[in-house]
């Protein structure tokens, strides 16, 4: 895939791959921002991903010539030496009723029943792209084409923490009480984020996020044990 | 030298009164803003005066300040923004050491010149350190903005033996007056057409009422049609083209990553000045 970059100023470079959201992407973004942690830790500050892009803010400053040198540098990289495993998560959702209050207008605005939107909304694996939006807000890839929905033309000025929502073609969970524009479907009663944890998430970019269908009682135990803290984390 | 923790009692929280130093970095990758200082110059500032840590946690101020009591003795600097105050009855000065005693009462009543006014503190302030800093932040700190009532701890020093800084070299406010905001384009900016190029870099633009710690959207429209992007990383000084035609400016408490076209990116220093813009002053840009 081609790889260019945009030079904003001497510590602040972004290298981007054609504009799409895919795996094959991904996968790349994450061998080339593990080769320069790997490369030049100590001339990078901070590395932000986006869909298709690695934003760089560096240490030291760098001209346009030494960007180009980069760019070979990493066309020649042999992608083996960084190879990543994806865990997969299981993240339990009570869909619908009070704790998803669009269901039953998406239904109608899709034309599928509210099952049948849980169906395709669970059974599915979503890939993590990249934190951002709020503190601990997934992007995820993969929501099937049959979900897909324009945002709410007005967005709600708050949507519940742990919220489950619909967005284009893109689902979420909101970690955190905060305004949004996305068709909430349910809401997942664990602790996405928290700060007093180092790393304050679980899921690593790359990793598969599966949505499981879970009753009342079973929702109101995990909130239990996530608010004492005592909810642990598992993947496959 | 024998330091005591004592507390500042807010009597009146004033508008948006908050702890704030220099940032909270390396979480953005978990979509954690850096937050901070608006104006992290007067932080350095009102740091340096006071011979504080650069880092040391100020008070962060705008529209209405707020009124407080001390428990116990300490100094105090004002910088950023001009204040009318007043301690104890009597107005203070601006970017001077102020000593502080038991029980004194100081009001900020209003910010005259300038967005946002920022009160050192000897030591800085003690607000709980979370992820490596200070800065208030809501979902992050247990705080965002003071409250009536609340209370902020500080140091406190009975003895001081070193000389105060030279405070000769007045500190002045009129640097933040520059209307000209150094510029870099973004990674968009090249996706825009020439004729757009020359119409941003030669307008001059007008700060909106819609400024807060996350961003600054300007009034005037830029008529285009460029598509939205893909969600991409941002920054504090991203400006970003919406598809409305406003600008918006990023500041302390920006989202990591948004989806609009990445236009320009302001220069360090005058992102400093630009925060301290306030609604109706207007701005150009100028590209480095």
């Amino acid at each position: 895939m081609e790889i260019k970059f945009e030079y904003t100023h001497s510590k602040l470079i972004e290298l981007s791959w054609p504009k799409s959201i895919s795996p094959e992407t991904l996968k790349q973004l994450i061998q080339v921002k593990k080769f320069l942690e790997h490369e030049y830790a100590e001339g990078i500050k901070e590395i932000r991903m986006g869909f298709h892009t690695l934003s760089l803010r560096l240490q030291l400053d760098i001209q346009k010539a030494d960007c180009l040198e980069l760019l070979d540098e990493i066309n020649t990289l042999d992608f083996s030496d960084f190879e990543f495993q994806s865990d997969t998560w299981s993240i339990p959702v009570y869909y619908g009723a009070e704790f998803g209050k669009d269901l039953f207008k998406l239904s109608e605005l899709l034309q599928l029943s509210e099952k049948e939107i849980i169906t395709l909304h669970a059974s599915k694996e979503y890939q993590l792209y990249f934190y951002g939006f709020l503190p601990g807000f997934m992007y995820l890839g993969g929501l099937d084409p049959k979900l897909h929905i324009p945002r709410k033309s007005n967005p709600e000025r708050t949507v519940k923490p742990g919220s489950v929502a619909i967005g284009g073609s893109q689902t979420g969970i909101y970690p955190i009480e905060s305004p949004g524009g996305w068709h909430v479907i349910g809401n997942c009663p664990i602790s996405l984020f928290d700060i007093h944890q180092t790393p304050p998430v679980q899921p690593k970019i790359g990793d598969l996020i599966r949505f499981r269908s879970i009753d009342l009682q079973e929702y109101n135990d995990l909130k239990h044990l996530s608010k004492l803290g005592n909810y642990t984390w598992k993947h496959d | 030298m024998i330091k005591l923790p004592a507390y500042i009692h807010f009597l009146q929280p004033g508008l948006m009164s908050s702890i704030q130093d220099l940032g909270r970095f390396g979480l953005a990758q978990f979509g954690v803003p850096y937050s901070g200082a608006m104006d992290r110059y007067a932080v350095a500032q009102v740091n340096f005066i006071l011979r504080n840590p650069k880092d040391a946690a100020v008070l962060e101020m705008t529209g209405i300040g707020p009124e407080m009591v001390f428990e116990s003795e300490t100094r105090i600097v004002f910088a950023g923004a001009e204040v009318e105050a007043l301690l104890n009855g009597k107005g203070i000065k601006y970017g001077q050491v102020i000593e502080i005693q038991p029980d004194d009462h100081l009001v900020v009543k209003k910010i005259k010149k300038g967005q946002w006014a920022y009160m050192g503190i000897q030591g800085g302030f003690e607000s709980e350190t979370i992820a490596g800093s200070k800065s208030w932040y809501g979902s992050i700190t247990p705080r965002t903005k003071i409250t009536k009532g609340d209370s902020v701890c500080y140091l406190s020093e009975e003895n001081r033996f070193y000389p105060p800084v030279e405070t000769k070299a007045k500190i002045r406010s009129d640097w933040f007056r520059n209307s000209k905001i150094q510029v870099y384009p973004g990674p968009e900016w090249e996706l825009l057409p020439k004729l757009l190029h020359n119409r941003i870099l030669n307008k001059s633009f007008t700060i909106s009422d819609m400024i807060n710690r996350m961003a600054y959207q300007l009034e005037e429209v830029i008529a285009h049609d460029m598509e939205p992007i893909l969600t991409s990383p941002v920054y504090p000084g991203t400006i970003q083209l919406t598809p409305s035609g406003k600008l918006i400016v990023l500041m302390r408490d920006a989202q990591v990553t948004g989806g609009y076209p990445r236009i320009l990116q302001v220069e360090n220093a005058s992102l400093n000045v630009l925060t301290q813009k306030r609604t109706g002053e207007k701005i150009t840009f100028n590209i480095s």
